[in-house]
């Protein structure tokens, strides 16, 4: 009986990794660690300073922060605040939207930049980092710049000031052409760090699941065992 | 027949350890149900503590501003007005403010931090209607009546410092809220200082 | 104590209840591993309804927020994204149960003479909760709950004549739109629940008249002693009772695990596509329906004709109901029958996987004529059954139940 039971589990376990080794091949990994509140705050500064002007996170709150990357109010209303809502600075508690007027700015970008909660989960972690770091020179697209992985992509390499200009070699490659105020490693962690608050925020409870998992299978472990002593106890009865 | 004993005991005592488990693990699963129902970030949110400009209300006038859903009163108190507050009267309920229906730094006559300033839950502790703001002498409302505050629903009376007059339905006087001045025209509803 | 229970007995007759159906209740003494998935079954219903219940209080079926307030239940409501996942996890591992409860049927013949209605209803079971799963897709209002909708109901449409106004009946509009995700939402919150509710205790009700099958395939009532009571019997309670809470140990430690650490299981319990709210004007790049869904899809598409397809799915649920006068084998259990009988199931099991597996992914050329040899395997195992187990060679069924293990 154990052994079927156990070719069960097996089987399962066995399962899991087939279905992660589905993303597509040509993305760069990065690593995510969402324990690194030092990365994942980094990552919010540069979230609202280079990407909340146009793009939001209309699911999430601000005051979301104050727990879950332990940056307290003042900090939250002082550095990442940037909006007015009604004339008054918008509030701690409503949702990180912008005040951007689709009508006009889909007439700069042909498109309304897409709302980012949820990126981190609809496209992959991978996908972002890999996004932002494809950027390279094009004059022949409106924004002068194009994209590997996303091609003929309307938005502009917000973060070329911190990268430098990309181009594309013979052989494909991408090459820095103009220096940035970073090199390629800062830059790299750069995005990490934007990656990283992005995966936050596509899926908070992220940061307790996990912990909270490990007592409840902890509890279920032990429960299996009791049970299972408990079956083979009256069992005996059986003959 | 002790083998049998023994069997027995092992069998009560797993069965025993099986219920407590179960029920331990059963009040554990409940707990994020009953909690979903408390108020979300969104709801919590929503009630954080407000601001409040008070440099613009007249002398003797009187401004609501919605809290947590609730109507909150400010008043300014004019100094007649604020001589009109008794304690020594016997047609209140509860002149000293004994019952907790204000923070500790609101328990005197005037219930307010600052005196000038009256700010109270303007919701009647009856049955959760809104009382009106009645100012000056009417004499439909007694002749003890000095200006206060008159709920519509079931006509408990509260005097200017929203203290509730005897053998009313309200059985307490009105709720102060927790404030604080964080500047001189600045007040904070919803947050003790510091 | 017991001055009560009496007093209650008189009035209704709890203990009677008990006894019939628990501490009375004889079942054989050689279940295995395949009998877990009834009671889990039953416990995966009652988690889906609990969790169910808690998220309506959040959730608000308006096309217009219907995708914020499933992200807000997930960040917003306190324990929610738990909730949440609960009941996203706990759909696919219905099907899950229920495919291995099925599969347990066909193995030991649990659904021939006198078992055929309990079958029926266990298929009614199996119909509604496809449509609970469905129409609860639809929900979170995503790009798959989306055009996963938009495609099924224009399946509707392939049928001749009324086809096209079924279909705009059922969605009450010409695309899916706020007006049909308000009926899913009534459909999935309570009139399909009350209809499942129905038909399992119905399922229950014949299962504990007939009595349950055995791995064996053999009736331990026509074997009692002198008290009536079945000699491969044993009491429900406590036997099978303590056997069922390991097994539902087991289940939940392997579900929590799901739960906490895999809620995605890699796009196959919640898809990538669906934390993209629903766009009517962009269909995603590949629409895939959720992985219990995949065999029947595979059918579907393996047929190259429109009605036909619609025709071959349908056909594929309904042959099951008719198992029990397809197989005309007396013998139940796998145990004793034919070897030809094992091939045919083991057969129909690979076919079924494999639509499983192909429904999932873009249609190739090999994958569609594998889509189509499966196909032609899955309806072949219904039709060689009838002939094959006319006079199909069994071996000798045993007088008593035989223990394993």
């Amino acid at each position: 009986m154990i052994k079927r039971y156990l070719a069960f589990f097996i089987t399962l376990f066995l399962l899991s990794p087939v279905t992660y080794g589905a993303s597509g091949g040509d993305l760069k990994p990065v690593a995510i660690d969402l324990d690194n509140k030092a990365s994942l705050q980094r990552g919010a500064q540069i979230y609202f300073n280079n990407c909340a002007g146009c793009h939001t996170l209309q699911y999430h709150r601000y005051s979301k922060f104050v727990n879950d990357l332990g940056i307290s109010e003042e900090m939250i209303k002082k550095n990442l605040i940037l909006t007015t809502y009604k004339g008054e600075k918008t509030k701690l508690g409503s949702t990180i939207v912008n005040s951007i007027n689709h009508d006009s700015i889909k007439e700069v970008f042909g498109v309304v930049p897409p709302d980012l909660t949820l990126t981190a989960r609809s496209r992959g972690s991978e996908w972002i980092y890999t996004f932002l770091t494809s950027f390279y020179e094009d004059q022949t697209r409106p924004m002068g710049v194009n994209n590997v992985l996303y091609p003929n992509v309307n938005m502009p390499h917000v973060l070329w000031y911190k990268e430098g200009l990309k181009e594309l070699d013979e052989n494909n490659q991408l090459v820095i052409k103009i220096k940035g105020q970073l090199n390629q490693k800062e830059y790299e962690q750069e995005i990490t760090d934007l990656v990283n608050f992005l995966t936050y925020v596509s899926e908070p409870a992220q940061l307790e699941r996990y912990s909270i998992g490990f007592w409840v299978m902890l509890f279920l472990v032990i429960f299996v065992f009791i049970t299972y002593l408990l079956k083979i106890e009256y069992w005996r009865d059986i003959k | 027949m002790s083998d049998n004993n023994n069997s027995s005991n092992r069998r009560n005592f797993l069965t025993n350890l099986t219920k407590v488990m179960g029920g331990v693990g059963a009040v554990f699963a409940a707990i994020p149900f009953l909690s979903s129902m408390s108020p979300s970030e969104k709801t919590k949110m929503a009630g954080a503590p407000i601001e409040i400009d008070v440099s613009n209300i007249q002398p003797g006038a009187f401004k609501i501003v919605e809290w947590r859903g609730k109507p909150v009163w400010v008043v300014r108190r004019t100094p007649e007005m604020l001589e009109k507050i008794k304690n020594d009267v016997g047609y209140l309920a509860d002149p000293n403010s004994n019952e907790e229906n204000q923070p500790q730094y609101a328990q005197n006559k005037f219930r307010s931090v600052k005196p000038e300033y009256l700010v109270l839950l303007g919701v009647c502790t009856h049955l959760g209607c809104s009382p009106l703001y009645k100012p000056g002498q009417n004499k439909d409302l007694g002749l003890e009546w000095e200006g206060g505050f008159f709920c519509p629903c079931h006509g408990s009376k509260f005097d200017l410092s929203g203290r509730v007059f005897k053998g009313m339905p309200a059985p307490t006087n009105l709720e102060v809220p927790p404030y604080y001045f964080a500047s001189d025209t600045k007040l904070i509803v919803g947050a003790d200082e510091g | 104590m017991t001055k009560f229970i009496a007093w209650i007995d008189e009035r209704l007759p709890v203990t009677k209840f008990v006894k019939n159906h628990l501490s009375e209740y004889y079942a054989p003494k050689n279940f295995n591993f395949f009998y877990f998935f009834g009671s889990l079954a039953l416990f995966v219903f009652i988690l889906q309804i609990i969790t169910g219940i808690f998220l309506t209080i959040n959730y608000k079926p308006d096309a217009a927020s219907a995708f914020a307030s499933v992200e807000y239940i997930m960040r917003d409501v306190e324990w929610g994204w738990l909730i949440r996942y609960m009941h996203s996890t706990g759909a696919s591992f219905f099907f899950i149960v229920i495919y291995l409860h099925m599969l347990r049927a066909l193995m030991y013949g649990s659904y021939k003479k006198p078992r055929e209605l309990l079958w029926l209803f266990g298929m009614f079971i199996f119909v509604l909760l496809m449509a609970e799963a469905f129409m609860g897709y639809l929900l979170p209002w995503g790009q798959m709950s989306y055009w996963g909708a938009q495609v099924i109901i224009s399946l509707f449409g392939a049928i001749p004549l009324i086809g096209e106004s079924l279909a705009l009946w059922i969605r009450g509009d010409y695309v899916i739109s706020d007006a049909t995700l308000n009926r899913f939402f009534a459909f999935h919150v309570i009139a399909l629940p009350l209809l499942l509710f129905a038909v399992i205790y119905l399922h229950i009700a014949a299962l504990h008249t007939v009595g349950s099958n055995n791995p064996d395939g053999v009736e331990i009532k026509a074997n009692k002693n002198n008290d009536g009571v079945p000699v491969d019997g044993i009491p429900f309670h406590p036997y099978y009772t303590v056997k069922d809470i390991f097994g539902l140990a087991v289940f939940l430690t392997i579900f929590m695990f799901v739960v906490f650490f895999l809620p995605e299981f890699g796009g196959f319990f919640l898809e990538k596509d669906n934390f993209v709210p629903a766009d009517p004007l962009k269909t995603p790049e590949h629409i895939v329906p959720v992985w219990y869904f995949t065999p029947f899809y595979a059918i579907l598409r393996a047929v190259p004709d429109k009605l036909g397809g619609v025709i071959a799915m349908g056909l594929a649920i309904f042959v099951l109901f008719l198992m029990p006068w397809l197989d005309r084998c007396k013998v139940k259990s796998i145990r004793y029958r034919s070897i030809s009988y094992k091939i045919l199931l083991i057969a129909f099991i690979v076919s079924f996987i494999g639509l499983g597996y192909i429904g999932m992914k873009a249609p190739t050329y090999t994958l569609t004529l594998l889509g189509r040899i499966f196909t032609i395997i899955y309806f072949g195992f219904f039709i060689l059954l009838y002939f094959i187990s006319k006079n199909e060679k069994t071996k000798p069924v045993p007088e008593r139940v035989t223990m394993h293990d």
